[in-house]
């Protein structure tokens, strides 16, 4: 299983909030590696976030939900 | 005052006598069958008519200098520079009468002439071709071609957004255009220092960061020389310049202007400048009687051939007049 | 449906994305293709029209450009003579008062004055449409004004989908196509959007003919002509008042020039009642336009009068909640069903 971690995007604070802005799958669906998954924002910068690995999808955050960097928003298995 | 070689000042003079030509020939053509009543839209050439008598210093100096693969954006009073640059005289007299063969195939008309063999258009919106001068240059260099693009408007239009704008963005991106401002002191009835803040527009193109100049005198070859070095400023790499040009509106604004508003109305056919460059070249035996009298009779052909062209072309088919809209299937 | 739509699992973009891909796409393939305008570059346009362009390109042929508008459009037309296909983005629709002349009496004219002798093979893109608190001069719509005059297509996407197949078929067109995304399609991070702004893309290139609407959704009892933003709401409500027992077909009309009159009076003959929805003014605009293709075509078309829900001949307010009592909210445009359900 690979997790997919919410991109370190603030340099000054470590544990800095974004929200995944946009899903472009679904929960269960099958991703190819490198396959845009979700764009992020944080500060009104937005990061594409593509998958690492092909695989199962399973989502672990909501659109608008707070996460902190480097917290998990999705694995693939 | 550079050399200028006899064969050139020949060329120039014939240009200049082939324009007057051309104008007067359309002036007659414009008003015959306007009467009793002048009623602008009738006769075989409605619509208004801008005619450049006087400002063919301007046109023959100028394009001297370019190919028909250089771009010329003018205005609503554009056959001086359409004649000078190349334009077709045939399809340019057959639109000017609103016919099928002519450059635009009726649908455009003396103030919206299309010449893509030439590179040549013109719209009657003021300042408003300075900006697609800029394009056209831009597609030029962007092919690696060192042809280059002449923007022409008056002195009215040096007060209008787009002027300032395309100065700005030419500069800016230092691209092949020469600007040119063409002042015959009145934007239609209001004199240029009623309309103007500044005495020079030559200020104002320097002060977009473009070499720039001012010439007094309305001499064919004085534009000769300026724009000698400003079209190979733009064709070697250096960027924009703008030229202003003194000249002369021989006659009114439009067809039909009594210009009641000009008190120097009497004075005008004595500034006349094809004279005046004639006499020079006589003086300077450039040129004698029988040559002026063969450069004239030659003139006055082309431009008949040209009229007879037009008035035997047909007429538009009216059932056509949606055709063209869209490019693609027509 | 049409038979078009890519199959369910394929990889989603949102509309913005889907946009940039039609662009960059054609720039690989057609090297006369450039983009310039303001904040087109390192911004990658400021409702990201053009992100990742400019890395991809780079500055010759991805070009920002001063504020000015005049000179930079125009610039666009002179180099589309030349051949060149300029995509010229005007960044808000609502600043064509400062350059519209280059649009309409030159873009739009050049191919009719020159008797087709001159082509302008120029896409102009800009952003439109309100509902976030952007206020009278950055909310506006105005395909209505655009489509009055003659000598250029209008295009308007409402789904990534179509985004790219428009987006293709206008850089390829050869005349000016004026293409206007609705901010709230783009699927922006910081806009709240509807959950169609994202949605299934091909990968490969692909055009959408300019000038043919869809039927997004079949229906029996009224249809609803709309466009952009005013699709997915049109959409939502029905699917809402399909539960009610009422038949919705919706048409998204994606080109507003060439109006496709036909798919309009189809659809009206089946259902005989027509509800237009459109978010740029009420008067003299698009509406009216759509309902005089029913009438003059077949006045006995219509069963009850049509009814159009647009904005009302108002300034776009600043404030919420006057801003969404002239907008064509999904609340309006029920009522307006209903009312054509039950005159």
């Amino acid at each position: 299983m690979t997790d997919i971690v919410f991109p370190a995007m603030s340099q000054d604070k470590a544990d800095a909030e974004g929200v995944v802005a946009t899903w472009f799958v679904a929960d269960g669906e099958t991703v190819a590696e490198g396959q845009l998954v979700a764009e992020v924002a944080m500060d009104k910068v937005d990061m594409e976030v593509t998958a690492p690995v092909a695989g199962v999808i399973t989502l672990a955050a909501a659109e608008g939900d707070a996460v902190r960097q480097g917290g998990v928003i999705a694995s693939i298995t | 005052m550079g050399t200028v070689d006899t064969n050139t000042r020949t060329d120039l003079y014939r240009t200049m006598v082939l324009i007057r030509s051309f104008e007067e020939a359309i002036r007659a053509e414009y008003h015959a069958d306007k009467k009793p009543a002048w009623d602008i839209g009738a006769g075989l050439i409605p619509g208004e008519m801008h005619l450049s008598a006087g400002q063919e210093p301007v046109a023959a100096g100028l394009m001297a200098h370019l190919r028909p693969d250089d771009a010329v954006t003018a205005t609503h009073r554009p056959h001086h520079l359409a004649i000078a640059h190349g334009v077709d005289l045939n399809k340019m007299t057959a639109e000017i009468f609103g016919r099928e063969t002519g450059l635009g195939r009726g649908r455009g008309g003396h103030m919206h002439l299309f010449d893509p063999d030439t590179h040549f258009s013109c719209s009657g919106i003021i300042a408003e071709g300075y900006p697609a001068a800029l394009g056209q240059a831009f597609a030029f260099r962007s092919r690696g071609s060192d042809a280059i693009a002449v923007a022409v408007t008056g002195e009215g239009a040096a007060n209008a957004g787009g002027f300032h704008e395309a100065l700005n963005l030419a500069a800016l991106w230092q691209l092949p255009v020469v600007f040119v401002v063409e002042d015959n002191d009145w934007g239609i009835s209001v004199a240029r220092s009623a309309s103007t803040s500044v005495a020079s527009n030559a200020d104002r193109g320097a002060a977009y960061g473009m070499p720039s100049t001012r010439l007094e005198g309305n001499d064919v070859e004085a534009v000769h020389e300026a724009a000698g070095e400003a079209v190979q400023r733009a064709r070697t790499g250096g960027g924009p310049s703008l030229i202003e040009i003194h000249t002369l509106r021989l006659w009114g604004h439009f067809e039909g202007d009594a210009q009641g508003y000009r008190p120097d109305l009497d004075q005008v056919d004595e500034r006349d400048p094809i004279p005046v460059y004639e006499a020079t070249l006589r003086a300077d035996g450039v040129l004698d009687e029988e040559g002026i009298g063969k450069i004239r009779t030659e003139a006055a052909a082309r431009v008949e051939q040209a009229i007879q062209f037009a008035k035997s072309s047909p007429t538009p088919d009216p059932t056509e007049a949606r055709r063209y809209v869209f490019a693609g299937a027509n | 449906m049409t038979a078009t739509m890519p199959q369910t699992g394929s990889r989603r973009l949102s509309t913005a994305k889907a946009m940039v891909e039609a662009i960059s796409q054609e720039m690989e393939r057609d090297e006369s293709v450039f983009v310039l305008g303001e904040d087109v570059g390192a911004y990658g346009g400021i409702f990201s029209s053009t992100t990742g362009l400019l890395d991809r390109f780079g500055p010759t042929r991805v070009l920002d450009t001063p504020i000015s508008e005049t000179a930079f459009i125009g610039l666009a037309i002179g180099a589309a003579v030349e051949g060149m296909r300029p995509i010229v983005e005007l960044m808000f629709v609502d600043f064509m008062g400062v350059c519209l002349d280059q649009i309409y009496n030159h873009m739009a004219k050049i191919h009719y004055e020159s008797g087709g002798n001159v082509s302008v093979p120029l896409v102009l893109t800009t952003a439109v449409g309100g509902g976030y608190s952007d206020g009278a001069q950055h909310s506006q719509c105005l395909w209505g004004t655009f489509a009055h005059l003659p000598g250029m297509k209008v295009v308007a996407p409402s789904t990534p989908y179509d985004a790219k197949g428009l987006m293709t078929a206008a850089i390829r067109d050869p005349g000016p196509v004026i293409y206007m995304f609705h901010k709230g399609v783009m699927g922006l991070a910081w806009m709240a959007k509807n959950q169609r702004s994202i949605g299934a893309v091909p990968e490969e290139s692909y055009e959408i003919e300019i000038g043919k609407a869809n039927v997004v959704r079949e229906g029996s009892d009224v249809t609803v002509v709309t466009v952009s933003l005013s699709v997915h709401h049109a959409l939502d409500v029905a699917e809402q008042l399909a539960g009610e027992g009422i038949s919705c077909e919706v048409i998204d009309l994606r080109s507003i020039v060439p109006l496709d009159r036909a798919a309009i009076r189809a659809s009206v003959a089946k259902t005989g009642r027509l509800v237009v929805v459109d978010e740029d003014y009420a008067s003299f605009g698009l509406s009216g336009e759509v309902i005089a293709s029913v009438v003059e075509h077949d006045p006995t078309a219509l069963k009850a009068a049509p009814v159009r829900v647009a904005v009302p001949d108002v300034p776009i307010p600043y404030a919420r909640e006057l801003e969404y009592a002239v907008l064509p909210t999904p609340a309006r445009i029920t009522e307006a069903i209903r009312e054509v359900m039950h005159p």
